[in-house]
């Protein structure tokens, strides 16, 4: 617990994605947290940390968690490209089925406690089936459930490794390494780590402008063009405030020297984006992992 | 250290005839704690902005800003917006403190000093890796606060930096805010005045036009308030106004609730609860917002409900106007349901909207039509029964000049009333209001007071969830105290 | 206009407004997409039949660059709003994985192309039309290599990149030119060129 009563905010092995905060309507009409008792206690002065922190992956490491959870955001974009690479060599169903059970016997180095899964899954699940699907409906074969499949294994193979490595993506971590190793623009970088902040009040607007309209008759229909009406018209309430808010925000990031960031001196970084031993162990087994659809072809 | 200089400002906004600042010269001597103050559009803001540089590159601004003579540096004046929302840039506090000094391109040890002198100054004592999205309303303040001191500027200026607060909250923020102005410069835009004026050494009132009408020290301009824009400012220690009068009938409730004489409840909640799940990924720990409420919402009474924020009051508005399913026992009377599930949450849109209405306590983003006329318009086309009341509406809010404007085009105190005008245009039941008084000058407050008054005469159930103590005496009905999701006794500030 | 007073700005150098508006609306349109994931939802089963016509409503997707150029007019602009509106739907766990981002990258990269032809110099309706067309047609490709495998027929495969272009033409293309025009209109784009012609015309 810090000084003021409400619990420390240690990081767990939990990365912290930008989903935090992301609420159901109207589950708190845009309230801001307590501030109760919590601020009474705020007159004191407490000790300062002032040396420079862990960085994210430091601190998933430290917990507990499977191994993947050390790897810092570039090796596992790095992996996860790969690995889509790598599916795109399957053309039989068996190869896939091969390239799948490699992938489901890795599973225990990324997912274990502290990640679930299950919920990242089921689009994938729907992907599939959808895939596999419209190939039985818009294929050219002789054997449509072979080629479909084919197909939808093809697919998961594709779409497994991202969806479960991407899981452990930090934004703000992932901005350090994209500006600090791979040199691109620092300005754009922060600019978009900013925005992806904001999600979560603008998944909040986003509530609060559907349940406007549908207390004032202007709810989703049962049709689908009325709910597309519906999707638009409440999808332009939420890009409004997001253009303003995008104004406002560009001139509190102003008032703190933005505008000038990198002009006279380069822009400096409060976090090293370091890449470590993990990194170069997901990578090498990644590349191992991302060539068995490559190698089973040419094998068999 | 360098005294601040603006002379002969003028902005005028693009598109628009008039400047909204006119010829407005200022000198702050090194040091000095200014308040501005001025009704809602007399351009305290854009002086603000102007002062730390930050005009919109669109406006026709003339003029200048000088820091001891010269344009100021990035970083040596610092800014500190109304929304601490929109000045968070990363996701943790220490992170975000951080942003000033990279961009300045200090060493990474001395941008992390920063980071802690400034959490210090700022009393952000929530530490540096506490996740932003967990922070309090003032915890937030606080560290758009350290935010601003970390890239250590000489002058600090505050565009409403408590206005999103409640007022304990609010006097804590101030308390930080002049503690860390020690030594600096301080220029501060707010409509409280009775807060801040024992704590500046100099007040500035702004007309509307844009003209500086009053500058002096606070005692001098208080006493000389006769000359202030009376309707404009809440001047501490003058009476509330009085609510304006409403013509009979016109908020008389569109459907006639069968048996519901005065005094019934159209909507009663037993051991009401709310749980906010998280949606996304992984699963946080979802947050009980309301915890076994008891609540009758009467017809013809105002019924008022109170608390600090973040107590769960307008998670108890949303419920109770159908907008997300409580645990417990909510349900609507059988004259109020006519046939209906009783519970108001499986009411489909329009059967809703023909019973009850909710005003959003941000209605900014939430209008539906491209011009005010067809945005109170709006529900009664839906529910097909259009009428006139909508016109008399935007006459009575001040808002009938303005009926061909886009909504999201008002300012901040008339979108509120539009969305007010807009819940009463189709004559609900049923009225639930989230702080509907916030953001009123006077003139304006009283015909919102008058209107939500009105509307408990004409035998509606209100219910107002509000921090404003002169609301609640005009009210004058049940109040429900809430503290972290529950009903306690009494009445809570 | 005095230089002490406004922000500074110099033509090529992108302003924070710019960025960040170009960044907050692809955020946004990240949000958009979970709306429209329920409306697909509710489509789907007309595609059951005739799987090419779904291409009919891949023009949403492309909104993002789209409306990212229109209201930034810099080049990259489509491109930030649209790699960052996929990098929502890949964090928070989208049906193609990491292909999300190859797709935001291939759209973005469209409607760069198309704003590029006219020298970043039009933005009008046309200019819209044709970066969804563009946009619609690579992304349309791109799926029916990396997603189906190449395993429908030329037909179906034609009819399903006509039908996105389609989509991208409409949905995206007037349908993003007119979002913007509404964004104009309610005076949300003040700090912008799309903001400053409206003032102009009336």
């Amino acid at each position: 617990m810090s000084r003021d009563g409400t619990p420390a905010a240690v990081p767990s092995g939990v990365p912290s994605g930008v989903h935090r905060t992301v609420h159901t309507p109207v589950d708190e009409a845009v309230e801001k947290p307590v501030d109760g008792a919590g601020e009474a206690g705020a007159a004191v002065d407490g000790p300062v940390d002032a040396g420079v922190p862990p960085t994210p992956a430091q601190l998933r490491s430290a917990a507990p968690g499977p191994p993947v959870r050390s790897c810092g955001p570039l090796s596992l974009l790095a992996v996860s490209l790969l690995c889509a690479l790598g599916a795109l060599a399957v053309d039989d169903w068996q190869q896939a089925a091969v390239a799948l059970l490699v992938q489901l016997l890795c599973l225990p180095l990324v997912v274990g406690r502290g990640a679930s899964p299950g919920r990242r899954l089921v689009p994938l699940a729907v992907a599939a089936l959808s895939v596999g699907w419209s190939t039985v409906l818009a294929g050219d074969s002789d054997e449509p459930l072979r080629t479909a499949a084919t197909a939808a294994l093809r697919l998961v193979v594709l779409v497994l490794p991202g969806v479960l490595l991407l899981g452990w993506l930090d934004p703000g971590e992932a901005g350090d390494h994209l500006a600090q190793r791979l040199r691109l623009p620092g300005r754009v970088v922060v600019a978009a780590v900013a925005a992806l902040g904001q999600l979560a009040t603008l998944a909040q607007v986003w509530d609060q402008v559907a349940a406007a309209r549908r207390v004032r008759g202007l709810g989703a229909g049962r049709s689908p063009l009325s709910r597309a009406r519906w999707a638009a018209s409440t999808a332009f309430g939420l890009l409004v405030d997001a253009v303003r808010r995008a104004g406002r925000t560009a001139v509190a990031m102003d008032a703190r020297g933005f505008a000038a960031a990198g002009v006279d001196a380069p822009r400096s970084w409060a976090l090293p984006a370091p890449w470590r031993r993990a990194d170069s162990v997901l990578l090498a087994a990644g590349a191992l992992v991302a060539a068995v659809p490559l190698l089973v072809r040419l094998l068999g | 250290m360098p005294d601040l200089r603006l002379s002969d400002l003028s902005v005028t906004p693009a598109g628009a005839r008039r400047p909204v600042v006119d010829r407005v010269d200022l000198d702050v001597p090194a040091g000095q704690r200014v308040l501005l103050v001025g009704p809602s559009g007399a351009g305290k803001s854009t002086v603000l902005r102007a002062l730390a540089g930050l005009l919109e590159d669109d406006v026709d601004a003339r003029g200048e800003v000088l820091l001891g003579g010269r344009p100021a540096r990035p970083g040596e004046v610092g800014l500190l917006l109304q929304d601490p929302l929109d000045t968070v840039v990363a996701a943790t506090a220490g992170r975000d403190t951080a942003f000033g000094p990279e961009n300045a391109g200090l060493p990474r040890e001395e941008v992390w000093r920063r980071v802690a002198q400034a959490h210090a100054a700022a009393h952000h004592v929530a530490g540096r890796d506490r996740d932003v999205a967990t922070l309090s309303g003032g915890e937030r303040q606080r560290l758009a606060l350290a935010g601003a001191l970390a890239v250590q500027p000489s002058v600090l200026l505050l565009d409403e930096p408590t206005s999103m607060l409640d007022a304990p909250t609010a006097a804590r923020v101030r308390e930080a805010v002049l503690r860390a102005a020690a030594g600096r410069t301080l220029v501060v835009v707010d409509h409280d005045l009775a807060g801040w004026a024992p704590h500046v050494d100099r007040v500035l009132v702004l007309g509307r036009g844009g003209l500086l009408v009053a500058d002096g020290a606070p005692a001098d301009v208080l006493a000389g308030s006769r000359a202030l824009p009376a309707d404009g400012l809440w001047l501490p220690g003058a009476p509330a106004p009085r609510p304006v009068d409403v013509p009979a009938g016109l908020l008389a409730p569109q459907l006639a609730v069968p048996g519901a004489a005065t005094g019934d409840a159209l909507l009663t909640g037993r051991g009401l609860g709310l749980v906010r799940r998280r949606r996304g990924l992984r699963p946080a720990p979802p947050a009980t917002v309301l915890h076994g409420v008891d609540v009758a919402l009467p017809a013809g009474r105002s019924t008022a409900f109170t608390g600090p924020s973040g107590s769960g009051k307008s998670s108890l508005l949303a419920v109770l106007a159908g907008l997300a399913r409580p645990t417990g026992e909510l349900t609507a009377a059988p004259g109020l349901a006519g046939g209906l599930p009783p519970q108001p949450w499986r009411w489909r849109s329009r059967e809703l909207a023909a019973r009850l209405a909710w005003v959003p306590q941000f209605p900014e983003h939430t209008f539906v039509r491209a011009t005010v006329r067809e945005e109170v318009a709006a529900t009664p086309l839906a529910l097909g029964c259009p009428g006139a009341r909508g016109e008399q509406l935007l006459e009575l809010l001040g808002l009938a000049h303005r009926a061909d404007v886009n909504p999201f085009r008002l300012s901040g105190g008339e979108q509120r009333r539009l969305a007010l005008a807009g819940a009463l245009a189709a004559g609900p039941a049923v009225l639930l209001a989230d702080e509907p008084s916030v953001g009123q000058d006077r003139g304006t407050w009283a015909v919102v007071a008058g209107l939500l008054a009105a509307a408990a005469r004409e035998g509606v159930a209100v219910g107002v969830s509000t921090h404003d103590e002169r609301l609640l005496r005009v009210l004058d009905g049940p109040v429900v105290a809430l503290r972290g999701g529950t009903r306690v006794a009494g009445v809570a500030a | 206009m005095s230089t002490t007073l406004t922000r500074s700005s110099s033509p090529g150098r992108w302003r924070t407004v710019d960025l960040v508006t170009a960044a907050v609306l692809g955020v946004a349109f990240g949000v958009v997409f979970w709306g429209w994931a329920v409306v697909y939802a509710a489509l789907s089963p007309v595609f059951a039949v005739l799987a090419p016509l779904s291409g009919l409503l891949g023009g949403v997707w492309l909104l993002p660059a789209v409306v990212g150029a229109l209201v930034v007019r810099r080049p990259g602009a489509a491109l930030l709003a649209e790699l960052v509106a996929a990098s929502v739907e890949a964090l928070l766990g989208s049906h193609w994985g990491v292909g999300v981002l190859v797709s935001g990258a291939v759209q973005g990269l469209g409607v760069e192309i198309a704003v590029a032809v006219f020298a970043w110099k039009r933005w009008g309706v046309g200019v819209a039309v044709l970066g969804g067309v563009v946009a619609a047609v690579l992304e349309g490709v791109y799926e029916l290599f990396a997603y189906f495998a190449g395993t429908w027929t030329l037909g179906f495969q034609v009819l399903y990149v006509a039908c996105f272009a389609l989509s991208g033409a409409l949905v995206a293309g007037v349908g993003g030119w007119a979002l913007v025009r509404a964004l104009a209109r309610a005076g949300a784009l003040g700090a912008f060129g799309a903001g400053r012609e409206l003032h102009r015309r009336g």
